[in-house]
């Protein structure tokens, strides 16, 4: 990877951006997304049903979400029958996972900050983050977990008094 | 065979490329200088710009030495850059500078000098700065 | 025009408490605006949680601050960095970073401070005129008005939004599903709660608006996006000249005009903007192929339009209840939280509200100018700490902020699907803003649309023969229909050129 050749007029630009964009997923991942959109709309309308629809002159509970989910179903339908105009989607990549990683490790805070308080979980959190998804070293990884972990203990524990659970 | 600089815009860093420049002139070898800078960072202040880039490379056209830039960017370590560049280029010798580091900021950052000379395996020659 | 009301609004923001706030609320909005990565909806987002200790309208002004700053923080890394912080400032990127690399960097920056400052201005002082009429006519909006107009609001910003126009419907009608959720206020049936006695009070607007913006935002970074590392920029800290602000006066004024026009159109915003004040400049100019080169005027206009835009979009929001774009949505849901519901009432009934952040919109403004030059050097250090590390502050900042707002571990678990969520419809080519915009006027939109029925005792026609209710059903066909009849027309054209070929 030599010195890039730098882009001096507008349209080089924009080539170049257009060029790092990430890769599109094409047309398909367009009309799958649209197609679970399609069946949400139609247990939508379903429930809607069930929750009483009423009448125009005296709408139910279910009126206006009936509305929606048809909406949904006409709209997401006309999506996936134009699909192949889109290619805006990215495609899922290598690094994908590390989205599944980081969200992990949210949910694993949620999951136990109840009972042990956000210090182990959020250091834990921290950490993986620094490390595994951003490619730290392992000391500037564990030195900046229990930093972070103090600093937040600081402010939110002792400074704002939030009643956020902790554990010391 | 080339002879590689690890080169931060740092005195240290000009006093290896200087060093850097000597050998390679009496070795009659090119140089690769590796300027990586951290993978993730927006802006990093031991990346050097093209004008500063493009002096360096003609004070070695002077002395008949022509230089190459790699800027591969680096993770954790940029020991790994040294050395991937190292058997990239079959590197003669690859030149470091040295500089003191207080012993906080060793704990915090270790040493990458010490690590270049122990892990990479070419011959180093380590550069001290001008007093 | 009630003037005392006015001044009454500046001894608001004359107080200590509030000044600061609208400090922190630009500094932020800056340093936000300089980070790649979080734009200025995920951080008025994430910020929400702050705002619920402080009054309405301290909330507000820093939320305003955030904004605004944030145009102006985009600028610094446009010109210095060639990379557009903002999506405002990605025409800015052309000149600017070809006024940087003349050794131009200071002037560049200069006059997009003072664009900035004299188009938000400009902004304020008609927002200040204009708005008070425009909430003295919405007075007499009734249900079908408010019904037609929400919907009108929706439809315009999934138009005009930078995405798919399909797709942000889509997005639109599941915001709109989301705001279903919880008891009926009519009928009292709990409706999709799925017998949980957390979501009968239905979903709160805080972990939508930091999962979808915030949370969405940093997972969808987590994929390795970063482009190449920069050397530091080197800054010239030299200001504009007198030529050079002479020279790009023009073209200040005529954003300040394109920016408040445009800022005011729900959809409009800074983005469209900034890039029509800059095609405008480009186009009326005797030397149009000055522009990419380094033109001043290039900057001047895009940065004068994008902050006269962040301003003007606030009338729609204070006179009428209907956010103009994203960002404002989530300010709108700060609002909505602190038990205060924008619309045409708000003037009358919250003056001090009203004219504290109208107001103090001056204040931030020449705070933005006073701060911008000075501060540069320190933004640019800023931007050496690495996405990496950044990354997991913003997380905990986010998750614990979402148990503060209501003491419930549920809502950290709401913020994280929404986090998915949000995650997954950038990697499906949906934009999150619309579906938060319908969101938020989801329950405003069908609690109008039932009484309209009631009202008009099933007859949907009244929507139409009701004079204001039926200009807005004829604007909300144009815009509907607008998008297919050009489409049409070009694909005639295209016809007939080929026609003409063979």
């Amino acid at each position: 990877m030599s010195a890039s050749h730098e882009a001096r007029t507008p349209e080089e630009l924009a080539e170049q951006w257009e060029a790092e964009k990430p890769p599109a997923a094409g047309p398909l991942s367009t009309a799958a997304a649209a197609a679970v959109v399609v069946l949400l709309g139609a247990a939508v309308m379903v429930a809607s049903f069930r929750l009483g629809v009423g009448s125009v002159q005296q709408p139910g509970a279910g009126l206006w979400p009936l509305m929606i989910g048809a909406f949904l179903v006409v709209s997401s339908t006309v999506l996936v029958l134009t699909a192949r105009r889109f290619d805006d989607a990215e495609r899922f990549v290598s690094s994908s996972w590390l989205v599944l990683v980081g969200l992990g490790t949210m949910v694993l805070f949620a999951l136990v900050v109840g009972t042990i308080g956000f210090e182990i979980p959020g250091a834990v959190l921290a950490f993986v983050w620094l490390r595994f998804l951003g490619k730290e070293s392992w000391r500037l990884s564990t030195i900046g977990a229990v930093a972070m972990v103090v600093a937040f203990y600081l402010i939110f524990v002792l400074a704002l008094q939030t009643p956020i659970p902790h554990l010391f | 065979m080339t002879v590689l600089v690890s080169y931060v815009p740092t005195p240290v860093g000009d006093a290896a490329f200087d060093a850097g420049l000597d050998e390679a002139a009496r070795r009659g070898e090119n140089v690769v200088v590796v300027n990586s800078p951290h993978g993730g960072a927006t802006v990093d202040a031991d990346l050097v710009d093209e004008a500063h880039a493009q002096r360096l490379s003609e004070r070695a056209e002077q002395r008949g030495v022509t230089v190459e830039w790699r800027r591969d960017a680096h993770g954790d370590d940029v020991v790994d850059v040294v050395q991937r560049v190292a058997d990239d280029v079959d590197a003669s010798l690859v030149v470091i500078g040295l500089r003191r580091r207080s012993p906080v900021g060793k704990l915090l950052l270790g040493s990458v000098a010490q690590r270049i000379l122990l892990h990479v395996d070419r011959p180093v020659l380590a550069v001290k700065a001008p007093a | 025009m009630d003037y005392s009301s006015v001044i009454q609004g500046f001894s608001v923001v004359l107080q200590p408490e509030n000044l600061l706030y609208c400090f922190i609320g630009v500094l932020v909005g800056m340093l936000v605006g300089v980070l790649p990565g979080l734009g200025p909806a995920a951080t008025v987002a994430i910020l929400l949680p702050i705002t619920l200790n402080v009054e309405p309208v301290t909330a507000i002004i820093m939320l305003a601050g955030i904004f605004y700053g944030a145009q102006y923080g985009g600028t610094i890394t446009s010109v210095l960095l060639r990379l557009p912080g903002e999506a405002s400032s990605v025409v800015t990127v052309f000149d600017g970073y070809a006024m940087a690399r003349d050794g131009r960097a200071g002037s560049a920056l200069g006059i997009a401070a003072i664009g900035s400052f004299v188009g938000g201005t400009v902004s304020i002082v008609a927002l200040t005129f204009f708005a008070p009429f425009v909430a003295r006519f919405a007075l007499d909006f009734g249900p079908p008005e408010y019904a037609v107009l929400a919907l009108l609001g929706i439809l315009l910003v999934a138009s005009v939004g930078s995405g798919s126009r399909l797709k942000a419907l889509v997005a639109a009608g599941l915001g709109l599903l989301l705001a279903t959720v919880g008891r009926d206020g009519f009928t009292g049936a709990e409706r999709f709660t799925f017998d949980s006695l957390a979501l009968t009070d239905g979903i709160d607007f805080v972990p939508i608006a930091m999962g979808l913006f915030g949370l969405g935002e940093i997972l969808y970074n987590l994929e390795d996006r970063s482009g190449r590392a920069t050397a530091p920029p080197k800054m010239v800290r030299a200001l504009p000249s007198k030529d050079e602000v002479k020279q790009s006066s023009g073209a200040i004024g005529r954003g300040s005009v394109i920016g408040f026009l445009l800022g005011i159109l729900p959809g409009g915003g800074a983005v469209l903007s900034s890039m029509a004040a800059y095609a405008y400049e480009k186009k009326r100019s005797k030397h149009p192929e000055r522009f990419g080169q380094g033109a001043i005027e290039g900057v001047a206009a895009p940065e004068t339009a994008n902050n006269a835009a962040a301003t003007s979009s606030f009338i729609p929001l204070l006179t009428l209840g209907i956010p103009a774009n994203a960002t404002i949505a989530v300010i709108f849901g700060a609002l909505l939280i602190q038990g205060v519901t924008p619309g045409p009432q708000l003037i009358t009934e919250h003056p001090d509200l009203f004219w504290g952040v109208v107001n103090s919109m001056y204040v931030g403004n020449i705070l933005l100018l006073i701060m911008s030059i000075p501060l540069i050097g320190i933004f640019v250090r800023i931007l050496r700490v690495r996405g990496t590390i950044l990354a997991p502050i913003t997380v905990l900042i986010t998750l614990i902020g979402a148990y503060t707002v209501a003491n419930s571990v549920f809502d950290i678990m709401l913020v994280c699907v929404f986090g998915a969520l949000g995650y997954l419809m950038k990697k499906f080519g949906f934009e999150p803003g619309p579906l938060v915009l319908a969101f938020v006027l989801g329950s405003l939109l069908e609690s109008a649309l039932r009484r309209s029925l009631i009202l008009f005792d099933g007859d949907p026609s009244g929507f139409v023969t009701r004079p204001i209710s039926g200009v807005l059903v004829l604007a909300l066909v144009i815009v509907v229909a607008a998008p297919a009849l050009r489409a049409l027309m070009t694909r005639r054209q295209n016809r007939a050129k080929n026609e003409e070929l063979v």
